[in-house]
């Protein structure tokens, strides 16, 4: 099923990978369900949609904001708005901070990849004036919650695991499932992996490589990103 | 386009300062602007011009460069991703001349 009803040319490849990434919300990850995980993406939205808060102020501290009854801990939460809308704003103590508050380390990893994939999404679609794609059922699958036993602290704030390639790509190793739904919105929204690095020179779809990499470079600063 | 196209930083710094030797460089930067913006009216302009300009499929698939870099900042500053040991040196003239030193994000390789 398309993601997008639209008359602009969104090529084929693009719009599956929307469509199976939402999919992948839906399914039960490694340490969140996918009740927990659509709820992710649904606070991603709230975050955007909502008024903004200064980065400092948790959402989970305003009266009345967030439900008593929310499927996700407020530390969650809170990481979810933190993530959405003040990337650049985030430090080492933050992120020990959430962690302190009774996140599962690798959950935190999954947490971020799930975040970060919807705000690719969902600002595809607003950019577009499209509709948001469509949030399946959840699976109602309980994740595992297994650690995984070669994911160590060494580079990141997060566990990694060693694999090959650049470190934003090793960021989420430690939960492969994580690590395939960004590798599949990445070879459609960017390049493909082996381009990545091995080819800097051919066209990228209808953009020309230097096109891609100014895009790439002007949206990595306006979010305030030294990687 | 070959590798022997000259090419500056100016797009990157921002929509004013020039097309950097990249073929609607400015107007590419422009979008991103406004993507960032979250202003509808200002957004639905820029991307009549881009449209006018450039054409409906590169109006798609500059969004979705753009709208790509939501997640991979989101995942670099979310995890504490550090710069590749090999590229720190080599990239150190550039980060200069955009402006990112200053970033909280900044964080390096330990070598």
């Amino acid at each position: 099923m398309a993601a997008y009803a639209t008359e602009l040319p969104i090529r084929p490849d693009l719009d599956a990978s929307h469509a199976e990434v939402a999919r992948r919300w839906a399914t039960s990850g490694a340490w969140w369900s996918g009740a927990e995980r659509l709820a992710m993406v649904e606070e991603v939205r709230r975050a955007r949609d909502g008024d903004q808060l200064a980065p400092w102020v948790s959402p989970s501290q305003i009266d009345g904001l967030i439900a008593e009854d929310h499927v996700l801990p407020s530390a969650a939460v809170d990481a979810i708005w933190r993530l959405t809308n003040h990337p650049g704003t985030l430090t080492a103590e933050w992120h020990a901070s959430i962690l302190s508050q009774g996140v599962n380390p690798e959950a935190y990893v999954e947490l971020v990849g799930v975040v970060s994939q919807a705000n690719a999404v969902d600002r595809f679609a607003d950019a577009l004036n499209l509709t948001r794609v469509d949030l399946p059922e959840p699976s109602f699958d309980e994740p595992p919650q297994l650690t995984n036993d070669s994911a160590t602290v060494t580079s990141h704030w997060v566990p990694t695991v060693p694999i090959k390639g650049p470190n934003v790509v090793k960021a989420l190793s430690a939960v492969p499932f994580e690590g395939d739904s960004m590798n599949l919105l990445l070879e459609a929204q960017y390049v493909k992996m082996g381009s990545l690095l091995g080819d800097l020179v051919s066209d990228q779809n209808s953009l020309t490589r230097m096109q891609v990499e100014v895009l790439a470079a002007r949206t990595s600063k306006l979010n305030e990103c030294f990687y | 386009m070959n590798q022997d196209t000259q090419v500056s930083f100016e797009a990157v710094d921002g929509s004013e300062a020039g097309d950097g030797g990249v073929e609607h460089g400015a107007l590419l930067s422009r979008l991103c602007e406004a993507i960032f913006s979250g202003d509808a009216d200002h957004l639905a302009s820029v991307r009549d011009d881009v449209l006018e300009v450039a054409g409906a499929d590169v109006l798609v698939d500059a969004v979705a460069v753009s709208a790509n870099f939501y997640m991979m900042t989101r995942i670099a500053d979310g995890t504490g991703t550090p710069l590749d040991a090999g590229s720190i040196e080599p990239s150190a003239e550039i980060r200069e001349l955009v402006g990112v030193n200053n970033f909280t994000s900044r964080r390096e390789a330990h070598l």
